[in-house]
């Protein structure tokens, strides 16, 4: 039953969250006013910019640090950053690449079968928790992996946790069917 | 007492005499007990032949030992803290708890979380009130109460997703697993507030019935319980001949209408809709269907296989066609110039000496073009925005330049063409300027870079990255200059503030009073009114508290006390005027007190008995007050019974009032008379609820 279901779900990463840091303070009037694809919020202090090969979305504040999501892979999301700081770097900013961190990694991945929420939750007690009003999803926390699993009722799940995508894989696959099997 | 056995002789016959307080063996005489311990309650007579018990109050959650002053102040003041907060928490429990009408168990329950919630420190950074809402709702949730999360939010004002966080938090913590909400629960009391007469428990069982006929056909995993109690209790109401519209089931249940529609629907799917009434009472179904979403989400998916397929029989029927098509659109993107954003292509527009341009142009974006397939859509989507945008681009120019200079606005059209030779002539030159400085740019830093690792020298490593996309990524300086333009007259607001706050700051600095302001929270407003009612109704406008408040009620209890008040002959105009200000003064005070409570009319029962500030009037008014708002025709009794008051206390009231009103002349007070006073009291009863 295991192997069958190996094969049947594809976990697929939708999107990584990466930070890194320029160790340089950043004007952002000038970054908002000689680049394309950038949207300034002075109000709350920080510049969206927007690429195009790998689909990215940067926060840019004028400390230096810098926010990228939107990428589907890290590696797709280091070369976006590097790509960002080559961009800024261009602008004329002494721009250093350092501090590359994956923050978060979301994937999706659904099952062939709905799953009775309720039930689930009263098997998986204190790790699985469900409040209809709240939330469509039962949310289930695993503490060592660091990460959380909304299960929905029509078998589709969203991991989310600071996990490298190929751990996603190689952790998830086998734990999953054991909790919504019991 | 226990019968004890005599030491001496052995015998238990013992007298024990409570006057004495000894215990005494009536066979040998001797004494066993001198100054007996007696555990009785002793009364001792005060002043004035009141007689009082004696002793001393401990409460049950008070501190653990008696509060010590003097010796033990340190530790006092610690337990003192934890008692106050425990005392707090306590009383709004009793406040909250008391409106959604639960047991006292359940409070006392609700009261134990919190005291475990408070021991394990997790009152720290969250308010008290989402707390406490939390514990109740948690009470609500072991003990099965038809509560929802959403009543308290309502009550609260508060978002229902924060209380939800901070219940999800709770239950981790405190370990505490709360069974699932079923929808069943909220049943019986939904169908009391649509008011079903006679007929509630029919109603309410079919309603049952058709809940849980929902829930084997899985329509309520994922779903607020509320709206599918709502579609259950309006199809009941109609199999029973109830009229009950989408709008009153909505009320009740507080679902929208879209949510309510979408369950019936739902329900209309499923194989039991399709029983009468008779049959879905006895017969139970015994299939089970999927839920919706799940049956939504296949049918999503066939649909898409379905486009597929369809697609690709087109595809092999128009294959010739679409090699044309290719070839076309190849020729096209070659003739097509290339365009590098909206402010290249507004930029090249400017000058009418396009030819020029042109030329230094599409080399500058040729060869970036070469690398990029994608480029042919990219120019396509920029030519549909650029052209959307020009108008825009040209009004906005057209106003500057009108704007400027009003006597140009005839020869504007001659002006630009004038400006836009130039300007083309020095984008040409910029643009080839840059495009050169780019690339002798490039080269060198290849080699500067070292090929390590980039993070721990935090230098840049360039492989993969394509300078000529990046630098399309950039704006050259015609570009930076509209665009600069555009970007100010946009945030022209925010930066005039900048400025203002900027010169502000200068001019304190200059004259030395400049402070560090740091953010403070928003302090109450002072609300300034004419008459304690409307400071009321002010008051409760902004507090937003429930609409279930009578404001007639209120009003009118203040009212009856204007009137006796307005009675007395304003012989001195000192008088009203004296009157309306301590009012206002007073009213703000008095809403000081009355923003504290959710609800006015309890509150304001515990503000009278137990608020000591003003308690320098005599017991006697506060009892009349409360009369007073018990029932409305107490009110003229206040004034006379405020009279004799009058009488033996004329000495008293002016220096409160004194004291109290610094504004006032002093020397106008001891000109009141009796009859003014009374007047004065009539309004002082106003505002002492």
């Amino acid at each position: 039953m295991d192997s069958n279901n190996d094969e049947a779900l594809d976990i697929i990463v939708t999107n990584v969250v990466a930070t890194f840091r320029t160790r340089c303070h950043l004007n952002l009037r000038k970054i908002a006013l000689e680049g394309t694809n950038v949207i300034y919020k002075p109000e709350v202090g920080k510049v969206l910019m927007k690429l195009r090969k790998p689909k990215i979305t940067a926060s840019i504040w004028s400390s230096g640090k810098i926010i990228c999501t939107g990428a589907t892979s890290e590696e797709e999301a280091k070369l976006g950053a590097r790509r960002l700081a080559r961009c800024l770097q261009k602008l004329g900013f002494k721009v250093r690449f350092s501090a590359f961190r994956v923050v978060n990694v979301l994937a999706v991945c659904s099952m062939p079968f709905a799953v009775h929420l309720v039930d689930f939750t009263k098997n998986n007690r204190p790790i699985a928790s469900y409040e209809p009003e709240l939330h469509p999803a039962a949310t289930y926390r695993i503490k060592n992996l660091k990460a959380t699993v909304q299960v929905f009722s029509t078998g589709s799940l969203t991991v989310t946790g600071m996990l490298l995508s190929h751990d996603h894989t190689h952790t998830h696959l086998p734990s999953l069917p054991s909790f919504i099997y019991s | 007492m226990s019968s004890r056995v005599c030491r001496t002789c052995g015998g238990s016959d013992i007298d024990v005499d409570q006057a004495r307080g000894s215990a005494v063996c009536t066979g040998c005489g001797s004494v066993l007990e001198d100054n007996i311990i007696v555990s009785e309650v002793q009364f001792v007579e005060g002043s004035g032949g009141v007689s009082s018990a004696v002793g001393q109050f401990v409460s049950a959650d008070g501190p653990v030992k008696a509060p010590l002053l003097g010796s033990g102040f340190h530790t006092g003041v610690g337990k003192e803290s934890r008692a106050q907060t425990l005392q707090n928490g306590k009383r709004q429990i009793q406040q909250l708890g008391s409106q959604l009408q639960l047991n006292q168990h359940c409070l006392d329950t609700a009261f134990n979380f919190f005291k475990l919630v408070v021991s394990k420190h997790l009152t720290r950074g969250r308010r008290t009130e989402h707390v406490i809402a939390a514990c109740l709702y948690l009470v609500c949730r072991t003990e099965g109460t038809p509560h929802m999360l959403l009543d308290l939010s309502d009550l609260l004002q508060v978002n229902v997703y924060i209380l939800g966080k901070t219940f999800l938090l709770l239950t981790r913590e405190l370990c505490i697993n709360a069974p699932a909400i079923d929808p069943c629960l909220y049943i019986p009391r939904f169908a009391h507030m649509l008011e079903f007469g006679d007929k509630n428990h029919e109603v309410s069982m079919t309603a049952l019935r058709l809940v849980q006929r929902m829930k084997r056909d899985w329509m309520h995993t994922g779903r607020r319980p509320s709206g599918l109690c709502g579609a259950a209790l309006l199809v009941a109401a109609r199999m029973h001949k109830f009229r009950r519209s989408v709008k009153d089931v909505i009320g009740v249940v507080k679902v929208c209408q879209t949510t309510l529609r979408k369950r019936l629907t739902e329900f209309e799917d499923t194989p039991t809709s399709q029983l009468t009434i008779d049959e879905f009472m006895r017969v139970d179904l015994e299939q089970e269907c999927d839920p919706p979403s799940f049956t939504a989400g296949q049918h999503k998916v066939k649909m898409q296989q379905l486009e597929q397929e369809l697609a690709r029989k087109l595809d092999e029927v128009e294959g010739e066609i679409s090699c044309y098509k290719e070839e076309i659109e190849t020729e096209l993107e070659k003739s097509r110039p290339k365009l590098r954003g909206i402010y290249a292509a507004y930029a090249k527009e400017m000058g009418p000496s396009r030819t020029t341009a042109d030329p230094e142009d599409e080399d500058a974006l040729s060869s970036p073009a070469d690398p990029e397939d994608k480029e042919g859509d990219d120019a396509a989507l920029q030519a549909a925005a650029q052209r959307l945008t020009q108008d825009f681009l040209r009004q906005v120019i057209q106003e500057e330049e009108g704007g400027g200079a009003p006597q140009e606005a005839e020869t504007e059209g001659a002006g630009r063409p004038a400006q836009g030779a130039p300007l083309a002539s020095i984008l040409g030159n910029a643009s080839l300027g840059l495009q050169e400085s780019f690339h002798t740019f490039e080269p060198p830093e290849p080699d500067q870079n070292p090929d390590g690792d980039p993070s721990p020298s935090g230098e840049l490593d360039l492989e993969g990255i394509d300078d000529q996309e990046i630098d399309k990524y950039i704006l050259n300086e015609k570009e930076v200059e509209v665009k600069t333009e555009l970007w100010t007259k946009q945030n022209a607001d925010y930066l005039k503030e900048q400025k203002e706050k900027e010169e502000r700051i200068t001019k304190e600095k200059e004259q030395g009073t400049y402070k560090e302001k740091k953010k403070k929270y928003k302090k109450r407003e002072h609300i300034e009114a004419a008459t304690a009612g409307e400071a009321i109704e002010k008051m409760l406008e902004r507090k937003k508290i429930s609409s279930k408040i009578n404001y007639d009620v209120l009003r009118d209890l203040n009212q009856p006390a204007g009137s006796p008040a307005s009675e007395p002959p304003g012989g001195a105009a000192l008088v009203p005027r004296k009157r309306l200000s301590r009012r206002r003064r007073k009213a703000g005070d008095a809403n000081a007190e009355l923003s504290a409570s959710a609800t006015v009319m309890t509150k304001r029962f515990r503000r009278l008995i137990s608020s000591t500030p003003r308690k320098k009037k005599a017991a006697p008014q506060v009892e009349t007050a409360v009369a007073m708002e018990t029932a409305s025709e107490a009110v003229p009794e206040a004034p006379p019974a405020a009279v004799p008051d009058a009488g033996p206390a004329p000495a008293e009231a002016p220096t409160p009032l004194e004291t109290e009103e610094e504004e006032e002349e002093e020397a106008e007070e001891d000109c009141v008379s009796a009859l003014q006073l009374v007047g004065d009291y009539g309004c002082e009863e106003e505002e002492v609820f």
